[in-house]
């Protein structure tokens, strides 16, 4: 009896802590990360500012009631520290809420940080458990801070236009652990994506009509060149493109504007829909060859020229003229990674890696100089599969 | 007879299985991945080879004295003080070895879900749990252990599929980069984990089946050794050697990667769910093992008076652990060696000696 009354009353007693419940964090009591920047002041300290989302605001949007466009999504915070923890810890005092970094969605770096070195910025993130292996690492053309204080027109806050850019993979996106495996590895440097603040287009509504657009908008604008962790440079939209060819990353979206056959002043625009990209690396002991074989295919989707380009020949041609143009991208961005910068960003000696082992191990320690001196063979296979909804210019008279 | 209850085979081949798995898929690729880089699964295979191997010598001694343990026939074989010696370090082992699997769980759960609590707390839920079940007898563990091991399982091959997205092979390559001493370097700590299977001799004279012993003990070693080998594949494919090796779970971080058409994401409490259900039958083996032994040792008619005061010397051994970095560094590099003095050294030595003086029934 008294065993069984014992039993009854752990249970009892039980029943309490077991539900967690002192130790419960309610979301109105969190501050919730949604984009981290990180910059150098001044006086040699680190500078960390959050974007952090205002529930109501997000609530708001789906009850339709109106008036929710108008609360503010987020706000800005920024506070100094001697590390990134200390600057955290910092913030904590001017934020009422606990500081949640779960749904942080961008890490971004500013330029004189960058220059600086990004490990001493990302270990922080990784070390702890509450931010992402999969947050998008970018880097600030200028301060990290302006650009998150910028707006977006569209998203409710510039962290979630910025990622939901960055996801789409227009551009070279990379995520923080993927930025680390590069940093890691002797046969690649790394890239980021390159963010800037830019005005944005006008915003419309009822009395708008004639308010000057003075909004600032968060734009995608190629990537950031690393030697180690350290900022060198840049590539702008159009080298990022010969990136993403050479990278193997180029996807769909992408889209190739090439002369019309016969015509070089008109042009026809292809919309890429998947492509692969093969390093084959050759090395006898003396000379470096890289023979990279891109494969392309897409859809031709645009024509300036009034003649009908809906013929096998003119496709051919085409298939030509967007081999070379990828080729000749390529190239751009090969010329300014060899001779400009002086650094593999596309994992060339990866490659190397991967098929000379041996030989791998004497040259990976001055892997950047032997890129350099490489010789590199692109060549391209396209493909165009359709010519979309139309065969020729509808528009014009029977000839 | 200090047990009176019976496994089967099927039940066996589970708790084997628990005994090794559930720290070893967190904690091996780490480690591994650390002396091999991109080849750590070769390792891996090469461990489960010689897990093998240690099984069968596990299982040829036991099959030798049937009906008895470990703890009685080292008496039988070497003679009253030595085998007394022998049973007293094993004793020693299954404590130190159960300590340390309790300071990597209560460091996983420290590092990843519950930051804010001591660890003391993690050992004495652990082991109190723990002690109820051995206390309740072989037969509530091993029930305890069918019943969620297959849970486990399912849940690892569901995350593992998961991550798959994420998965590159040019990661793995070139193979055989380094040549293959560090492959035999890194298969080291798997061994020692899946020689954690030692502990079988003191299940064995519990199988209601002894003859099928043999195909148990292969056969629960192929199982953890192939989900070893998928944790050690997933984690390299996802992160390359390089970050591989920095993680301290890297299976876990492949699992956080999961991200499925922005949707079907942080899926990591799966893990932890794994950790902890597995991590408890595996923290229960080693705990029937000591206390069984120990009893034996004593010669006592009842193992239940012993529960409670090895519970408090395994708690104690536990908080000795300094720190992670102390834990993860003794797991690596000196965890193999001796290990492996328990797991293979003494049980050839006590095979040789039977074998030599014809010790021990007809070979079944």
């Amino acid at each position: 009896m008294i065993k069984k009354i014992s039993v009854l009353l752990i249970l009892i007693f039980l029943t309490g802590p077991l539900g967690g419940c002192w130790d419960r964090k309610e979301l109105p009591e969190l501050a919730i990360v949604l984009g981290t920047g990180v910059d150098r002041t001044a006086d040699g300290r680190i500078r960390l500012t959050v974007q952090i989302a205002r529930p109501s605001a997000f609530v708001a949007a789906g009850g339709g009631g109106g008036g929710g466009g108008d609360v503010p999504a987020g706000l800005v915070v920024w506070a100094e520290g001697e590390t990134i923890e200390d600057a955290e810890m910092h913030l904590e005092t001017k934020v009422p809420r606990e500081v949640y970094w779960g749904h942080n969605m961008i890490l971004v770096i500013g330029e004189e940080m960058a220059r600086e070195g990004t490990r001493m910025v990302t270990n922080f993130f990784h070390r702890n458990r509450q931010p992402r292996e999969t947050i998008w690492l970018m880097v600030a053309k200028g301060e990290a801070k302006d650009f998150l204080e910028s707006h977006s027109a569209l998203e409710k806050t510039s962290a979630q236009a910025a990622s939901f850019l960055a996801r789409m993979k227009l551009g070279y996106s990379v995520s923080s652990r993927e930025f680390d495996e590069m940093l890691a590895s002797k046969g690649v440097q790394p890239v980021a994506t390159r963010v800037e603040v830019k005005r944005a287009g006008t915003t419309l509504g009822p009395g708008r009509e004639k308010q000057p657009s003075n909004q600032k908008q968060v734009e995608l604008t190629g990537v950031a060149v690393f030697r180690e962790d350290k900022l060198i440079g840049w590539l702008d939209e159009h080298e990022t493109r010969g990136l993403l060819w050479l990278k193997g990353e180029a996807r769909r979206g992408i889209i190739a504007v090439v002369p019309s056959p016969g015509e070089p002043e008109k042009e026809v625009s292809i919309k890429i829909r998947r492509a692969k990209t093969k390093i084959v690396p050759q090395y006898d002991g003396e000379r470096l060859l890289f023979n990279v074989v891109i494969e392309a295919e897409g859809d031709m989707l645009e024509q300036q020229s009034r003649k009908d380009l809906a013929k096998p020949g003119k496709i051919k041609a085409l298939e030509g003229a967007m081999a070379e143009e990828i080729q000749k991208r390529a190239a751009i961005s090969l010329k300014k990674a060899q001779r400009g910068y002086g650094v593999d960003i596309f994992g060339f000696g990866d490659a190397f890696h991967r098929k000379y082992k041996k030989e791998w191990r004497k040259l990976k320690n001055r892997w950047d100089r032997e890129f350099a001196r490489a010789e590199v063979n692109i060549s391209v296979k396209t493909h165009i599969r359709t010519t979309g909804l139309l065969t020729r210019q509808p528009y014009l008279p029977e000839e | 007879m200090l047990e009176r209850g019976k496994i089967d085979s099927k039940q066996a081949v589970f708790l084997m299985i628990a005994l090794v798995l559930p720290t070893a898929v967190l904690t091996v690729p780490s480690v591994v991945a650390k002396l091999a880089s991109q080849d750590a699964w070769l390792s891996v295979i090469v461990a489960t080879l010689v897990g093998l191997l240690i099984a069968r010598l596990v299982v040829s001694l036991s099959l030798r004295f049937p009906g008895k343990t470990l703890f009685e026939y080292a008496e039988e074989i070497l003679g009253r003080v030595p085998g007394k010696v022998v049973g007293l370090l094993y004793i020693w082992w299954f404590l130190h070895t159960n300590a340390f699997i309790l300071d990597e769980f209560g460091a996983f759960l420290g590092i990843t879900i519950l930051p804010d609590t001591p660890f003391l707390v993690f050992f004495i839920a652990g082991t109190f749990v723990a002690a109820y079940a051995v206390r309740s007898g072989l037969e509530v563990l091993v029930r305890y252990n069918q019943l969620f091991l297959p849970l486990i399982l399912g849940l690892l091959c569901v995350i593992f599929i998961l991550s798959a997205k994420d998965m590159k092979v040019a990661r793995l390559l070139p193979v055989l980069d380094t040549g293959l001493v560090p492959i035999l370097k890194g298969a080291a700590v798997p061994v020692s984990w899946l020689g954690e299977n030692v502990t079988f001799a003191m299940i064995i004279p519990f199988l209601n089946r002894p003859k099928e012993a043999y195909r148990v003990a292969a056969r629960a070693v192929l199982i953890t050794g192939f989900f070893l080998l998928v944790s050690v594949l997933v984690s390299l494919a996802v992160f390359g050697p390089n970050l591989t090796r920095a993680w301290i779970f890297p299976a876990y971080n492949a699992v956080r990667v999961v991200s499925i058409a922005n949707f079907l994401e942080r899926l990591e409490a799966a893990v932890v769910a794994v950790w902890m259900l597995g991590g408890f039958a595996k923290i229960g083996v080693f705990y029937y093992a000591a206390v069984l032994g120990s009893a034996q040792l004593l010669g006592l008619k009842n193992y239940r008076p012993l529960v409670a005061p090895v519970g408090v010397i395994l708690v104690a051994l536990a908080l000795l652990c300094e720190n992670t970095v102390v834990l993860f560094d003794f797991l690596g590099r000196v965890f193999p060696p001796y290990a492996l003095v328990f797991e293979l050294g003494i049980p050839l030595v006590l095979l040789i000696v039977a074998l030599a003086g014809g010790k021990g029934g007809k070979k079944s």
